[in-house]
């Protein structure tokens, strides 16, 4: 084993939280009592820390080729989610409380532009979006985005016409919301997965739209267009 | 509920985080402690493994953090309310909490 690093070690309070310690107390008590085990509890980590926004994506590629399919997602998300395997009350079988809820996804169209926050916290729609970028939970954007969404946007690099409404939509405990963008031009006869490739987390929050020569895998100087202050 | 005495255990922890405030909005901004993902994951694999449901337990959180534990830090409240629960089901005694508590203490503190 290496014993030298380039780099500083990382600092951390060496002070203990007496909270920190209740939770391994809990966690201990429970396992030694039986119920539930410390694969369990691995397991569960494991499966949430691994969620990320790829389910979001398949959707909107779905619902993009399929009119129905559409249909259905956008009258009952929750319900439409199952068809792409996301089942939100996995893995418990009652979801964890704060997404037990109901899950709307809002259409985006050539006049109405949808974006999605969360005022008093971070709800989020980890299901199909896995966490949430630190950047959305963070005061700056939550207190601007209702009160000046297309100034926000534009900082994102969104500039959208005047003509173009921008609903921004406020989780709270009981409903989850997730953008589904326009499809872009240029992707005529393209699967499901090439589809999928170009859905983005940014786009399902709403602070970005789907380019054809863009996915959250490309390095950003993969891109083949230059960004434009174009819709 | 029974008596307030059973959750003596958890009440003590007042005193020894006077210098913990309860959170501004800005606190918000910040990644969960490791142990607040750790506390999610047990309240998790209790209602997973049958325990409780998480619907009751998210009614106690809100009802208790309001009223019983609104003078902890909000972050706190879920290990609180899971600790709470678990007394009052009978699954744990709070001797058994207070000397685990005690148990791990000692072990984060050897060097």
């Amino acid at each position: 084993m290496s014993r030298t690093h380039d780099h500083a070690p990382i600092q951390e309070s060496e002070e203990i939280s007496e909270f920190e310690v209740l939770e391994t107390a809990i966690r201990e008590l429970s396992i030694s009592h039986g119920l539930f085990s410390a694969e369990d509890h691995r397991r569960f980590t494991e499966w949430a820390e691994s969620i990320g926004p790829a389910g979001g994506s398949r959707l909107v590629a779905k619902a993009w080729v399929d009119p129905e399919f559409k249909e259905r997602l956008l009258a009952d998300g929750t319900e439409a989610c199952k068809e792409v395997g996301i089942d939100w009350n996995n893995p418990t079988g009652e979801g964890t409380p704060s997404d037990y809820t109901f899950f709307y996804v809002l259409e985006n169209t050539p006049k109405v532009h949808n974006v999605i926050v969360c005022t008093l916290c971070s709800c989020y729609p980890r299901p199909v979006l896995g966490h949430s970028p630190a950047w959305y939970r963070t005061p700056n954007y939550r207190r601007r985005m209702v009160r000046r969404p297309r100034e926000v946007l534009a900082e994102f690099g969104l500039y959208l016409p005047p003509d173009v409404e921008v609903r921004v939509h406020d989780s709270n405990q009981k409903s989850r919301f997730m953008v589904m963008p326009m499809r872009p031009e240029g992707t005529e006869g393209w699967s499901e997965e090439q589809l999928a490739a170009i859905v983005t987390r940014d786009t399902m929050i709403g602070v970005a739209v789907p380019k054809v020569d863009w996915t959250a895998s490309s390095a950003p100087s993969e891109a083949l267009s230059s960004p434009s202050r174009g819709h | 509920m029974s008596s307030s005495n059973r959750y003596d255990v958890l009440m003590h922890m007042l005193d020894h985080i006077d210098a913990q405030a309860k959170p501004a909005l800005s606190d918000m901004d910040r990644e969960p402690a490791r142990w607040e993902s750790s506390m999610q994951a047990t309240c998790e694999c209790l209602t997973w493994r049958g325990s409780w449901s998480n619907k009751d337990r998210r009614q106690a959180e809100d009802e208790l953090g309001e009223t019983l534990y609104a003078e902890f830090p909000h972050n706190s409240r879920q290990a609180l309310v899971a600790a709470h629960a678990l007394l009052d089901k009978g699954f744990i005694t709070q001797d058994e909490l207070s000397s685990k508590m005690k148990e791990v203490r000692e072990r984060f503190e050897r060097v």
